[in-house]
């Protein structure tokens, strides 16, 4: 994997991509908690180069094959294109709706929305807003402007994940941004990946060293 | 007058960055640490005038870097780069003593402005 | 030219507010269906209009277009509908108003910065009937309109975790039709069918609206009852018991009188999984019929 990487991308734009999110993440935290009120501790991004027919391997580890674990998955589109991944632990629904501050709908039993639904809306915003935040920096930095598909969530182990993982193209190399996600008050943590393809690989190379251009 | 200042970053292209946008016609000697317990060996090694120190790094963060630093010498200036400025950063670290806060990525004319203000305090000592 | 024919052509709504959320730009599809003009709400909060808006979610949702550029993606699943509107789709009875997926947006300026975001609101409504239909057909016994044996096995695993988690007592009664076969033989196949409808409909009229009443087997009936004691559940069985036995039905002028057998049980602390649970009430099922039928047996009782 390590020679590989010099192909893809070499050392500099390694280390540029680094602070790159380092920087992104770093303001995405900052927006979340003081604009949506929402705290949550972003790790230092771990980057990897993968080989996409090595990303099933990866991602069922990274997953660790919690059957009962939640991810989210989100495409978003551009010169920059890929997918967000949010990987929960099983059980944290409840728990992030205590986060949305979400009261008991005062609504009729038969006219209630059913708790599962309740508790994977709000599963669903927070990743929307999450991915948004990190992607939507990352890109502002960059220079440019992502669209994005809805969110879906499925479960780890599942027929939706087998078929997400095995929707790769498998002649491409992915780069793979891990970060440890923490909403301390909460107790919740989980991860967050992002995936980028081949297809944004030599926009991304030059967008790279045009940023570290624009401060010389 | 300045004339030593050391930068405080585990990244590379942070510290490139940095370099770039400090301006080159004042004679000033450039140093570079790659962590922050590099960074206090540096300072007591260097005695520079200005410090920058990036939060997020291995070994010894920041934080505990800026503290060791004003321990060993309370007049050091320490200006604080970090991408995440939320007010409990900033108050945590301008209690420990840092200078100012500059967050990530700096423009230009918001370093050298912060270099000017520790030039003028240097000056009025 | 050809943009702003497009804005008000579109058939889905499309609503531009600024940074205090006061409405910029209300296209024509909005304006038929809330009965509200542009030049009477544009420059108005929206909350003018729409209070029910002024919600948390909502407002965490917009401020996030403003400060991200990312899309908040409001589905009818959840929210059911941003704009109470009425559905003008023929299959709108189904709903109090129209069902709506609505998309919300970043509008940029010259310099990348975002002033105003768009709402795109979707009328879903047949796509939430036809899914409504689906899921009853598919939780819905076809005969008697309660609840399947599909439905059933769903329900129980998530109401067993609940009320573990929260210790909480559960209850369950199985419950079948004494002699069915001969009903059957001597009445015919048609009776047998009124008998379950009637019957399913008489004990439904017993239960609470919380319980969860299936159709288990052929004549075999189940029901999950949350957060009752095993008290309160003997109590219950002895009432649909009675209600069964003092009750004549009348098939094409004929009177038939069926008796049932039931089984009740609890969740204890030993009970460690559902299966468990389903086992207990249906041996305790099993001794009601052992001891002459038409009776209630409580597993644990001795």
């Amino acid at each position: 994997m390590e020679s590989k990487a010099g192909e893809i991308i070499s050392q500099e734009e390694r280390d540029i991509l680094q602070e790159l999110m380092n920087i992104a993440f770093g303001n995405a935290t900052a927006d979340l908690a003081q604009v949506i009120d929402i705290y949550v501790q972003l790790s230092v991004p771990d980057i990897q180069v993968v080989a996409i027919n090595k990303l099933p391997d990866y991602l069922k580890d990274a997953i660790n094959s919690d059957s009962k674990s939640s991810i989210v998955e989100q495409k978003f589109w551009g010169s920059f294109q890929g997918s967000g991944l949010l990987v929960f632990p099983s059980g944290s629904g409840m728990d992030l709706l205590a986060l949305l501050h979400e009261k008991e709908s005062e609504e009729e039993p038969s006219n209630k929305v059913p708790m599962d639904l309740i508790e994977k809306g709000g599963l669903l915003e927070i990743s929307n807003i999450l991915i948004g935040a990190c992607i939507g920096k990352f890109s502002e930095l960059l220079g440019t402007f992502v669209t994005y598909s809805p969110p879906q969530v499925f479960h780890g182990n599942s027929d939706e994940c087998e078929s997400f993982i095995n929707g790769f193209n498998p002649s491409q190399t992915a780069i793979v941004m891990k970060t440890v996600f923490d909403f301390q008050d909460k107790n919740v943590s989980g991860f967050l990946l992002i995936l980028t393809g081949y297809e944004s690989l030599d926009w991304l190379r030059k967008a790279l060293h045009d940023f570290l251009g624009s401060y010389e | 007058m300045i004339s030593k200042i050391l930068i405080v970053d585990d990244s590379p292209v942070a510290r490139k960055m940095l370099i770039n946008s400090i301006p080159k016609d004042k004679g000033y000697e450039i140093f570079e640490a790659t962590n922050g317990q590099e960074g206090v060996a540096k300072y007591q090694e260097l005695n520079p005038d200005l410090v920058f120190m990036d939060l997020t790094m291995p070994v010894l963060d920041g934080y505990k870097a800026t503290a060791k630093i004003i321990e060993l010498d309370k007049n050091a200036i320490i200006i604080v780069t970090t991408a995440d400025i939320q007010p409990k950063s900033i108050s945590n670290v301008m209690e420990l003593g840092a200078f100012t806060l500059l967050k990530k990525p700096a423009k230009a004319d918001s370093i050298v402005d912060a270099i000017e203000k520790v030039e003028l305090k240097l000056a009025n000592k | 030219m050809i943009f702003t024919q497009i804005f008000d052509m579109l058939d889905a709504g499309i609503v531009i507010l600024d940074k205090e959320l006061h409405v910029f730009k209300w296209n024509r599809w909005m304006a038929t269906h809330s009965n509200i003009p542009p030049e009477k709400i544009i420059g108005e909060s929206l909350f003018t209009f729409y209070p029910d808006l002024n919600v948390p979610w909502f407002l965490r949702n917009c401020k996030s277009v403003f400060t991200f550029g990312n899309f908040a993606f409001l589905s009818y699943k959840l929210h059911k509908y941003c704009f109470p509107f009425k559905s003008h789709n023929s299959l709108g009875y189904n709903f109090t108003h129209m069902q709506q997926n609505c998309t919300v947006g970043p509008l940029r300026n010259d310099d990348s910065n975002i002033d105003y975001i768009y709402i795109n609101v979707q009328d879903v409504t047949e796509v939430a009937s036809y899914e409504k239909k689906l899921i009853e057909m598919n939780t819905r016994d076809g005969l008697t309109d309660i609840y399947n044996r599909r439905f059933f096995d769903t329900r129980l695993e998530e109401e067993f975790v609940r009320h573990k988690r929260y210790d909480r007592p559960m209850s369950m009664i199985m419950l079948d039709i004494d002699f069915f076969k001969d009903t059957n033989d001597t009445h015919g196949h048609q009776a047998g069918d009124f008998i379950l409808v009637s019957l399913t409909k008489l004990l439904s009229g017993r239960l609470r609206k919380t319980d969860i009443f299936c159709r288990y087997g052929g004549e075999e009936f189940c029901c999950i009852l949350p957060e009752t004691t095993i008290d309160s559940a003997r109590s219950l069985a002895n009432d649909l018991l009675h209600s069964v036995s003092s009750n004549t039905f009348v098939f094409n002028d004929t009177p038939i009188k069926i008796t049932i057998s039931l089984g009740v049980s609890v969740l204890s602390e030993s009970t460690d999984s559902a299966e468990t649970l389903l086992k207990e009430t249906d041996d305790a099922l099993y001794q009601a019929k052992k001891e002459g039928r038409n009776k209630v047996i409580v597993a644990g009782d001795t």
